[in-house]
């Protein structure tokens, strides 16, 4: 389980989170939605420490660690039980597919050379990107490097998946069978809090959807709740501008 | 004034005499140079408090003196100071038998650290930031991440630069002469003193440093292939 509590960040004078908390079962897939500048990447990377919150305390497996003054050594442990698919891939550009899969588990985990390359292989066959897995990343494209960046969460056996706008740099012909590959993420049980603008997909997919905007949670609920009866004037907006009218009114 | 071959080659025979010292120094001066250029460009990428901002001071402050003013006013002090140091120290050296070559290392090197520092730090800039973030978020730590994610993309990239820097090095090499050390320009003009046949002793200078360069540059840039070969960035393949 997790659990995200208080988490204030300022930029400057700018204040993008404002108190949130959030909590996430075993195996739920959470969606994050909200429109742009509402925090909802900030929150993700805060979890990940890619950002520094001012304030906040993050439970994970029963590890809990304060977001603001976490040592260097908690901010490992944290992110060895963590994975994250970043919306432009961030494949490492000096190594191969195959690589980029096995650094986390060799270096990172200590994992044995041998198991980390059977590891990496059958993720790279799970995503069908085996026969690639010697390419550099430079050489694929969007869809196949964020293939990868998938498969290279994965494979890290996490207690979440952090998903930041995954399928946002993709050319629309690509989203599909990037989101598929999410829904098949989902399908493993694995826990994921998932950043996305794709509506359907979150109704699919989502277990629990949260609303995000101006720094705080406005409204969570299951994605009938929040699609069909939303409570808050502020969702309602915001779904009024994302969907087709009749689509939640009832 | 008539071109005579003869103290050409003579002027040739003596500079080639002395390139050793003047790959001596360029060597020196470009190991150190690349060693501490490079520690300086990661203090001041990461913005290490209180020293990046010293250093990104001194560095600008140092890149305006012209390597010629910075090995008279050394070679000045030098031998202000040599006599005394030693003494202090109660140093077992004969003052005279100091050879100030040392004054032509420190600002050889000095010339080095500032230019290649500035080369690494712009190809670090040149790093898009997510490879660091990728690289945290796998479960790797900051040195870990710089050691094999960054530094692998940082070197193909600055090695243009760095190629350039020496070039700028060995040329630099030129100025020693102003302060009495015996290398390339200096010995080509030895034959001169007797025969006045300056133009033969610069040209088989300049002939000399010309041929240095170009064998280093070839060295280097097949080097720079074979690195940039390993990730691949203009050739994209969509299968």
């Amino acid at each position: 389980m997790i659990e995200i509590k208080n988490v204030k960040k300022n930029f400057g004078k700018n204040e993008v989170l404002k108190d949130v908390s959030l909590k996430v079962n075993k195996g739920d897939v959470v969606v994050l939605l909200g429109p742009s500048g509402s925090g909802k990447t900030t929150l993700l990377r805060c979890i990940n420490f890619l950002e520094q919150a001012d304030e906040g305390i993050l439970t994970i497996d029963g590890q809990t660690v304060n977001l603001h003054k976490a040592s260097s050594k908690e901010k490992l442990q944290i992110r060895k039980k963590t994975a994250f698919v970043f919306q432009n891939y961030g494949l490492f550009q000096n190594k191969t597919a195959l690589q980029n899969i096995t650094e986390g588990l060799i270096t990172a985990r200590k994992v044995p050379t041998k198991e980390a390359i059977k590891k990496a292989e059958e993720v790279l066959a799970w995503v069908g990107m085996l026969d690639k897995k010697n390419y550099y990343p430079s050489q694929l494209s969007g869809g196949q490097q964020q293939r990868i960046g998938i498969a290279r969460a994965v494979a890290l056996d996490p207690d979440v998946i952090l998903f930041d706008e995954p399928t946002s740099a993709l050319d629309p012909e690509l989203v599909g069978e990037i989101l598929t590959l999410i829904r098949n993420v989902a399908k493993k049980g694995i826990t994921m809090i998932v950043v996305t603008h794709e509506m359907s997909f979150a109704q699919e997919v989502a277990s629990k959807v949260v609303f995000m905007a101006d720094g705080v949670v406005i409204e969570s609920g299951t994605p009938k709740e929040i699609f069909y009866t939303p409570k808050e004037e502020r969702t309602k907006k915001f779904l009024e501008r994302i969907l087709p009218q009749d689509d939640y009114y009832i | 004034m008539g071109f005579k071959l003869d103290n050409f080659t003579e002027s040739l025979k003596s500079g080639i005499k002395y390139l050793p010292i003047t790959a001596k120094l360029t060597l020196v001066a470009i190991i150190i140079g690349l060693i501490i250029g490079l520690f300086i460009a990661i203090l001041r990428y990461y913005k290490i408090p209180v020293i990046s901002h010293i250093l990104t001071v001194l560095i600008t402050i140092y890149q305006g003196l012209p390597i010629m003013v910075a090995l008279l006013i050394y070679n000045l002090l030098f031998s202000y100071y040599i006599g005394p140091f030693i003494d202090f120290f109660h140093l077992n050296i004969d003052v005279n038998k100091v050879n100030n070559i040392i004054v032509a290392y420190f600002a050889l090197s000095l010339a080095a650290i500032t230019t290649m520092s500035e080369t690494f730090r712009g190809a670090l800039n040149s790093i898009e930031k997510t490879q660091f973030e990728a690289g945290y978020s796998v479960g790797l730590t900051k040195f870990q991440t710089f050691k094999r994610i960054i530094l692998p993309q940082v070197i193909p990239v600055a090695i243009p630069g760095l190629i350039n820097n020496l070039v700028g090095v060995i040329k630099g090499t030129s100025f020693v002469m102003a302060i009495g050390v015996l290398e390339v320009t200096n010995a080509s003009l030895i034959p001169c003193f007797k025969t006045f046949s300056y133009v033969e002793g610069y040209l088989a200078a300049a002939i000399i440093y010309w041929f240095f360069t170009i064998i280093l540059e070839v060295i280097l840039s097949t080097i720079e292939k074979k690195y940039s070969k390993k990730s691949i960035k203009s050739e994209v393949i969509y299968v």
